[in-house]
């Protein structure tokens, strides 16, 4: 088919053919179409593994410690959230979901579905695994963690002297490889494979 | 999953091209917002041919769903502005912070930029989406002639800023852990935590149940 229909606004375009590097964008929206560069699926395979063997470090690990009274405090991600369960349970299992369960779920997701397309395999949890993928990436909320956590930092500032510790960084990474894994995935090239024998 | 393949099998007949310009929907076309494919609405009422996931041309009640949702998140976003989001227990003794007081206490510490940030992400994009979204689904419903482009572009900003809303409720986690052990300084949450929570998820919900294909619907001899 040589025709591309928008998501965003159901416009019916050509395709065009795109040069290395192109981006195809709706002439009536200006959202994008679809970009010239191919998922690659061996690359988010990488990634996502990464993602994964990083993520028990960076949400149980340390992330800063804080020097009070002569007593010093180490703070990791998982601890934070699971205090809040006893006083406020939904902010908490938003907390939980937005910061470990979606990211996490996110990599295995595409960690599984570019297994499946390196060799070539379609087994039927491929279907579901796509649509929990699409849902993940609006609620994978790492970035927006990070900065609360420098927000939660300067106001902590007034109070206490801070150290970092080496969870922050593991915490960073993960963040990094999880946006460069939603940048390089394609809900349409994923569906192509399941669909296509 | 058997079925699924069984509705592959049966119908797909996409052989007429489509004409580039038009709406799909003017076409007996419709995506499927899963696998991102064309298949004929006439012929496919039910379900995706290629994935095998229920189709409909356009979300189904999407109208209705946001705003339910958007009726919701406007009446707990009183309760979490009025009551303490967090109490600070310092000597045996709690001193409640609203959110509004807690950016005030922060501009008077000196922290101008942290209480913008803290304003924007917490009072102003709650406030500000469900006021855009309201607006954008009233225009949509009752087919104003808006500007789509003007009013998708809203559409994104409410989408991307919407998720930074949750800002706070990180920061209220990492204070919580923070003091934890301490016993001359801990933070507890507040009330208000919990509505602004809900605030925040039902304004994700009422942004994602939105489809950004009606504003253009609504304007199909606009262009
Ligand atoms: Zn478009
Ligand atoms: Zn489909």
């Amino acid at each position: 088919m040589n025709t591309i229909i928008c998501r965003h606004c159901d416009l019916v375009s050509e395709r065009p053919v795109l040069t290395k590097g192109y981006v195809a964008k709706c002439a009536r929206c200006q959202h994008t179409l679809y970009k010239a560069k191919a998922a690659n699926a061996k690359k988010i395979l990488a990634l996502a593994l990464t993602a994964l063997l990083l993520a028990p470090p960076a949400f149980s690990f340390s992330l800063v410690s804080v020097h009070l009274l002569g007593v010093t405090e180490q703070t990791n991600l998982l601890q934070g959230a699971l205090l809040l369960i006893d006083f406020a349970p939904i902010v908490a299992f938003v907390v939980i979901f937005c910061a470990v369960v979606a990211p996490v779920l996110l990599a295995a997701c595409m960690c599984f579905s570019s297994a499946c397309i390196v060799l070539n395999k379609r087994p039927h949890l491929l279907s579901p695994v796509l649509k929990m993928t699409s849902l993940l990436i609006h609620w994978s909320m790492l970035e927006v963690y990070i900065v609360s956590f420098m927000v939660a930092l300067f106001k902590l500032n007034s109070y206490a002297d801070l150290y970092y510790d080496n969870g922050l960084f593991f915490l960073v990474a993960l963040l990094i490889l999880n946006m460069s894994m939603i940048c390089e995935y394609s809900n349409a090239y994923y569906w192509d494979f399941f669909t296509n024998e | 999953m058997n079925t699924a393949m069984l509705i592959i099998g049966t119908s797909l007949p996409m052989n007429k091209p489509l004409k580039s310009g038009l709406s799909a929907i003017q076409q007996d076309t419709q995506l499927c917002k899963v696998c991102d494919r064309a298949s004929s609405i006439s012929l496919n009422k039910t379900h995706c041919p290629h994935c095998g996931t229920p189709i409909s041309v356009r979300t189904k009640h999407s109208i209705q769903k946001t705003w339910a949702l958007l009726c919701i998140a406007f009446i707990f976003i009183f309760p979490a502005n009025i009551y303490p989001i967090t109490y600070l227990l310092k000597n045996n003794e709690a001193y409640p912070d609203t959110i509004f007081s807690g950016i005030m206490t922060l501009v008077s510490t000196g922290m101008t930029g942290i209480a913008i940030i803290v304003f924007v992400a917490s009072m102003l994009v709650p406030v500000l989406k469900i006021i855009a979204l309201a607006v954008i689904s009233l225009a949509a419903h009752f087919k104003w002639k808006i500007n789509p482009k003007t009013q998708l572009l809203a559409y994104t900003i409410v989408d991307w800023i919407g998720r930074w809303s949750i800002l706070d409720l990180f920061v209220i986690s990492i204070m919580m852990a923070v003091f934890d052990k301490g016993n001359f300084l801990s933070v507890y949450p507040g009330i208000a935590a919990t509505s602004f929570t809900v605030v925040v998820i039902t304004t994700l919900f009422a942004a994602q149940s939105f489809d950004t294909r009606l504003i253009w619907d609504a304007n199909l001899d606009a262009n």
